[in-house]
């Protein structure tokens, strides 16, 4: 089975309007207990998925059903035509309004400059496991555990329209636990994901957690519960800023879950600093072959853009754009010593913080906070924070210092006023 | 009805065993698992309708080798082509992959016993999901949410789906040779509705192993999502404190599941990042409690299976009996790590993933109570139900759960007040020896998925009675 022979299937079918994505991936896999390799895994995964249109009338009105199928070359010509066939089949139930994909795109072939490219898979992943232990040097909190994955994806993408791009891209992405055995024994989990051989960033990520898993050994109190000045760092402003991309996507505003327009304030009226954020494009193309590119979401604010594939953005009237993963926020007012002046609750890590973009509640179970009663800075544990950014967004400040992940680049921290903290 | 098995996968059977015969003769100890798994998530929404078979975690066909060199480490190769013209480029790659296990610094196991099994085995149906065609099934929830969205007008969205998963998985080895195939079918309605920019939602599954005789009551579920997110427009928040609180079956899946049963896990042990390892024998909750974890336990529900997958027998193990904990469950790594036998619970997300040890169907057996009882029981506390997402916390047994709805309690009545959204919080051993009543009834559900950590996600169920214990809310 290959493209030309789905093709040929999609013809012999009368299957006018589809879009095949063929994706190979290939993962170099290390997972390590304390230094020791547990497990080393390969994989090559070759997949098509092959997505069919059908255009009918329903109820008087033009619909647009459509339904993928995916299968591996392995599959033989019939097995594979029959599950198009079903998929069409499928499609004809799906009485969706009418849209069509963008005209098609024809490049050459792009692929992500990455210094992962320079060498193999494995020896990539190993380079990274050398760049995480290399910060693990400590007897009293080093790595528990680790999980690296190198990973190298080619993808071809073709429509009906005429698009036909490939693209291939590399990333590193993994996870690691840091553990601290006294007076208490405690750990910190950390993600990561770089699209090079980020090793000092790794090193530097991997110090960063063994220091906070240190600081937590020495918490042995949780906040009472009251109203705190709250400071959340790093991902957790990653998560909270999220907030803007998935309200102001198109699956949202067309499902009504919200009511974003563009050019409207969705922040209100504020005391504090106005938002500006991007979309920051990731890869080269969404999977629907829109080239991607960075696109401003917020300006003072003030909504600039609605996100999305080709169907929602059709129906709203927008211009395609694909999703995005990745934002970058230009704000910042003060440096994060400044915020630290008065009295704080700043919470490091959360045993799993949660941002809802339906109702703009944000919060989770404090593993780690430095509390600031206005003399002592304390480490502290337990207890939950839970807040509302509709409310919170007229009063945020960031910090001056910045940032950087695989999907997020801005402010280092935020300051929101006053959080409910349930002790 | 027996699930059928697929038939690509056993038409590539031969070459799978050539494989693993000619991978025995290089290695101490060769097996490949096969999977094939197809799918159709239905969903009807203001969005309009999805009909997928593409959703990767539930529709994937692909093939694991995992080979211990001569130092017994680990390696596996994971791919999806197989063909008598590709076996030498597969046994090429498995060879890449073991060549530089012995030159680092890999941990060693004790190699499968292997002892000699066959098992040909599959789940039963009622009615084939795909018999009943792609337009019976949207019709009948483009039904389910006309109906609801007739009832109240400040419903801003109602949203119906059905999933389902036919899997057939072979597992092979030099003395093994097993072949199982499962259904699973899950539904369900969520509400949505606005109290100004913030949008409410209500969430009310249905799920259990076999076809689409486990959505009958799909209908009826229907008034109770409705009414469920119209109360929660009225709600407050809490005021946070430790209360007496009566959790609904579900919840109690959620604290059985996430509060403990991830602490469980023996990889966890392994690592030493689980605090119920130094709990073995030990009571960790009221002597009411008795937990189990088994696919082969004695419920059926969207976690059974025969075999896991590297190619344990199922089990059910009784994790906690009257408060002692026994045991932990585990995958064949962790296993012979510790020193004990596996559990029949190391599973993949897909043949594209590692094996880690994770629940199936998890649960506390019931008790004797009435729920009214239950309820009459207290002076001041809440009723909780519509759990929404929790997180595991083995290491230190913190408490992260969330639920939608806390119904106030007051002087053994419900008095119509709901605080949303709630977080639980605490220690789990506290909260289980808390425990103090349990109701007579058992119900497990199974429509979500279960993540390790962040990823890693496969289908579990949780559940067991009405519990009374002292919860911290916020």
């Amino acid at each position: 089975m290959n493209i030309e022979t789905i093709l040929q299937c999609l013809k012999e079918q009368n299957i006018e309007k589809y879009r095949i994505n063929e994706r190979l991936v290939e993962t170099a896999e290390l997972f390590f207990i304390r230094k020791a390799q547990d497990v080393k895994r390969m994989k090559r995964a070759h997949l098509y998925e092959v997505t069919v249109y059908r255009d009918f009338e329903y109820d008087g009105k033009m619909k647009t059903g459509f339904s993928s199928v995916t299968f591996s070359p392995s599959l033989s010509e019939k097995e594979a035509g029959k599950k198009i066939a079903s998929a069409y089949n499928a499609a004809s139930f799906v009485r969706n309004p009418a849209f069509e994909l963008l005209p098609g795109v024809k490049e050459e072939p792009k692929t992500q400059a990455s210094t992962l490219a320079d060498v193999s898979l494995e020896d990539a992943a190993k380079i990274m496991a050398n760049a995480l232990f290399a910060a693990d040097t400590a007897e009293d909190a080093f790595v528990n555990s680790a999980e690296i994955f190198t990973e190298k994806k080619t993808e071809r993408i073709l429509t009906y329209t005429g698009t036909d791009v490939r693209f291939t891209a590399y990333v590193c992405k993994g996870e690691f636990v840091t553990q601290c055995v006294a007076p208490q024994d405690v750990e910190k989990y950390v993600s990561f994901e770089y699209n090079d051989l980020a090793t000092d960033s790794l090193t530097a990520c991997v110090s960063s957690a063994i220091a906070n898993v240190r600081d937590r050994a020495q918490a042995v109190s949780a906040p009472k519960a009251g109203e705190y000045a709250l400071i959340l760092s790093e991902e957790h402003v990653a998560t909270v800023l999220d907030f803007y991309a998935e309200r102001a996507s198109a699956p949202l505003i067309y499902a009504g879950y919200s009511a974003y327009k563009k050019g409207e304030d969705v922040q209100g009226e504020t005391t504090g600093e106005r938002l500006n954020v991007t979309l920051v494009a990731t890869q080269s193309y969404s999977d629907e072959g829109i080239p991607m590119q960075d696109r401003t979401l917020l300006s003072d604010g003030k909504l600039c853009c609605i996100p999305g594939a080709t169907r929602f953005c059709s129906y709203l009237g927008e211009e395609p754009t694909g999703g995005y993963t990745s934002i970058r926020v230009d704000n910042g007012s003060i440096p994060l010593a400044d915020m630290q002046k008065k009295p704080y609750l700043h919470v490091v890590t959360f045993s799993d913080f949660q941002m809802d973009a339906f109702s703009g509640y944000f919060g989770g179970e404090i593993r780690l906070a430095y509390l600031f009663d206005g003399e002592t800075v304390t480490p502290v544990t337990g207890g939950s924070v839970s807040g509302n950014l509709l409310d919170l967004q007229k009063n945020l400040v960031f910090s001056t210092e910045k940032f950087k992940r695989s999907n997020y680049e801005g402010p280092l921290a935020v300051l929101f006023d006053k959080v409910s903290v349930a002790g | 009805m027996k699930v059928a098995h697929d038939e690509y996968l056993i038409s590539v059977k031969p070459l799978l065993q050539r494989l693993v015969n000619a991978l025995n003769e290089q290695y101490p100890y060769a097996s490949v698992l096969a999977t094939a798994a197809s799918s159709k998530q239905y969903s009807v929404s203001r969005t309009g309708v999805t009909l997928s078979e593409s959703a990767e975690y539930l529709n994937n066909c692909g093939f694991v080798v995992r080979v211990f060199d001569a130092t017994h480490a680990c390696g596996e190769y994971s791919f999806n082509e197989i063909s008598e013209e590709n076996l030498p480029e597969i046994l090429a790659a498995v060879q890449k992959t073991a060549e530089n296990l012995a030159l680092s610094d890999a941990r060693s196991f004790p190699l499968p016993e292997d002892e000699p099994l066959t098992l040909d085995a599959a789940t039963d149906y009622a009615i084939d999901p795909e018999t009943v065609g792609d337009g019976a099934m949207i019709d009948r929830l483009s039904a389910i949410r006309q109906k609801a969205l007739g009832m109240d007008e400040r419903l801003l969205d109602v949203r119906a789906f059905a999933n389902y998963q036919k899997y057939t998985k072979i597992f092979l080895s030099k003395n093994r040779d097993l072949t199982q195939s499962v259904l699973w079918t899950v539904g369900g309605v969520i509400t949505f509705a606005a109290r100004g920019e913030e949008i409410m939602n209500y969430y009310l599954p249905c799920s259990g192993l076999g076809g689409m005789e486990n959505l009958a009551d799909l209908e009826k579920n229907v008034d109770v999502a409705v009414n469920g997110v119209l109360e929660l427009l009225q709600s407050e928040k809490i005021v946070p404190g430790e209360y007496d609180c009566i959790c609904t079956p579900e919840v109690t899946g959620m604290i059985v599941h996430e509060a403990f049963g991830h602490g469980v896990e023996m990889d966890m042990f392994v690592k030493n990042r689980a605090l119920a390892k130094q709990y073995i024998g030990k009571r960790v909750a009221s002597p009411l409690v008795t937990m189990h974890d088994g696919a082969a336990a004695n419920v059926t529900q969207a976690a059974t299976y025969f075999f896991d997958d590297e190619g344990t027998l199922a089990h059910d193990t009784v994790v906690i009996q009257n408060g002692i904990l026994l045991t932990g469950i585990s995958d064949y790594l962790s296993a012979k790590s510790l020193g004990t036998a596996p559990t029949g619970n190391g599973r993949r997300e897909s043949w594209q993933r590692k094996a880690y040890t994770r629940m199936t169907n998890t649960y506390f057996e019931p008790g004797k109570d009435k729920l009214e009882d239950m309820i009459a029981s207290i002076s001041h506390g809440y009723l909780l139900s519509n759990a929404s997402s929790g997180m595991e916390d083995p290491k230190n047994w913190g408490i992260q759960c969330m639920v939608s709805i806390a119904k106030e309690i007051k002087d053994g009545k419900l008095t119509g007040k709901i605080c949303s959204p709630i977080v639980l919080t605490g220690y789990v051993p506290d909260l289980l020896q808390s425990i103090s009543m349990m109701s007579d009834g058992l119900e497990l559900g199974g429509s979500g998925a279960c993540g390790k950590g962040y990823k890693e996600w496969v289908k579990v169920s949780d559940g067991g009675p009405y519990i009374k214990a002292k919860i911290r809310l916020g």
